[in-house]
């Protein structure tokens, strides 16, 4: 930041990020695994650093969690901070050869993508172009062959699978009176506010939108005014249309 | 022997962002021969059965992980049933617990693959049921 954008303010040096476990690592198959899984990717993101921690819950590949499958999440986060100790240390695997071998590697990767998009005109230019899109399902693609060929191992799904599995583990329900319950609360609001502040406040984010302006403040406006979401979704329609995804 | 190619859309309804299987599938398909429409996502139920007809499809794979299934799926049947699609297959992929597999079959879905499925299960299910064309 400082080298190419010649920034003095602090704040901005700082890599501040957030770490979530990965989805796509979860299973159907012997779904209590998942747990393990969770716990080694959270630790990993603690070890790195990581200011801000999503667990993922084990039933989340069966269904929307359980209150029970949520709380082993945080749990599990809680083991970490405060059993573990790792927590202690600000960076407790410098100097390792093998980690900073690997973060170097990494690091290099990033430059060598800095330099492609750079070369392509920046971000924008590039998400136009599909690229970054375009990386993202390849590496999707390639890892699902190497699944499929055996050579990526997942645990319960393409090695150690069982014919006769355990019990399975007990899934959320959601019925349609969370649907008629929400509808209701939408109809109430509806009736309820001031339709002159709100139809105010979504002009004022459609200006600002228009004009180029930071959205933020009237988009706070609009919600004070209990404007949905669907309506302030749909004022930014209006201006800025649909995006549409390149073919892949 | 030259079979037509069998054409499938893939579909994303509702407001699941979660596209990482969807385009998988559809590039497993296409890299299998068949030629794939990718919808897109936050279809309504109506622009995919416009879809559908519109590309001529054998199939639609609907991928939905956001809990929505039980009120998309059905729809999007009756609405290829009421454009005379009754021949297209309609697959879903995605998070179905396994209590709603059974009523989703009943409703019309040919098929439901759950995370974990090879996709070389999925291009054999619709080689063997994809109706041939007169």
């Amino acid at each position: 930041m400082s080298e190419r954008f010649g920034t003095t303010n602090e704040r901005t040096l700082k890599l501040r990020f957030h770490t979530q476990t990965a989805g796509v690592s979860l299973t159907v198959q012997q779904p209590l695994n998942n747990i393990v899984r969770v716990a080694i990717q959270a630790l990993a993101g603690v070890l790195g650093g990581t200011q801000s921690l999503h667990t993922d819950a084990y039933d989340e590949a069966l269904a929307l969690p359980t209150d029970r499958a949520a709380l082993i999440a945080l749990r599990t986060q809680q083991i970490i901070a405060e059993e573990t100790g790792v927590a202690n240390t600000i960076d407790p695997l410098g100097g390792s050869y093998f980690i900073e071998a690997l973060t170097e590697k990494m690091e290099e990767g990033a430059l060598d993508y800095f330099r492609k998009i750079d070369a392509m005109g920046g971000m924008v230019a590039a998400i136009e172009k599909g690229f970054p899109q375009r990386e993202i399902q390849d590496s999707a693609y390639q890892y699902q062959k190497a699944v499929e060929r055996g050579e990526q191992v997942i645990v319960g799904v393409n090695k150690y699978a069982m014919t006769d599995e355990p019990a399975e583990v007990p899934t959320l329900v959601i019925d349609e009176s969370v649907r008629t319950h929400q509808i209701e609360r939408l109809e109430q609001t509806r009736t309820t506010r001031d339709s002159g502040a709100v139809a105010n406040a979504l002009e004022k984010l459609k200006l600002a939108a228009h004009n180029e302006e930071n959205t933020m403040p009237a988009t706070i406006e609009t919600v004070r005014a209990y404007a949905t979401l669907g309506e302030i979704c749909s004022a930014l329609r209006d201006v800025y249309g649909v995006y549409e995804e390149p073919a892949f | 022997m030259n079979e037509k190619k069998i054409r499938v859309l893939v579909a994303k309804p509702g407001l699941d962002g979660h596209d990482r299987g969807a385009k998988v599938i559809a590039r497993a398909l296409r890299d299998a021969g068949m030629e794939v429409i990718y919808t897109g996502l936050r279809q309504t139920p109506e622009m995919i059965a416009a879809a559908a007809l519109q590309e001529d499809v054998d199939a639609v794979g609907v991928s939905i992980l956001s809990g929505a299934h039980n009120t998309l799926c059905p729809r999007i049947v009756q609405l290829l049933h009421d454009q005379g699609m009754d021949d297209c297959l309609v697959l879903l992929g995605g998070i179905v617990p396994q209590e709603d597999i059974a009523k989703l079959k009943s409703q019309g879905i040919a098929e439901i693959f759950l995370p974990g499925t090879s996709t070389e299960d999925i291009v054999r299910f619709l080689r063997e049921n994809v109706k041939p064309r007169e």
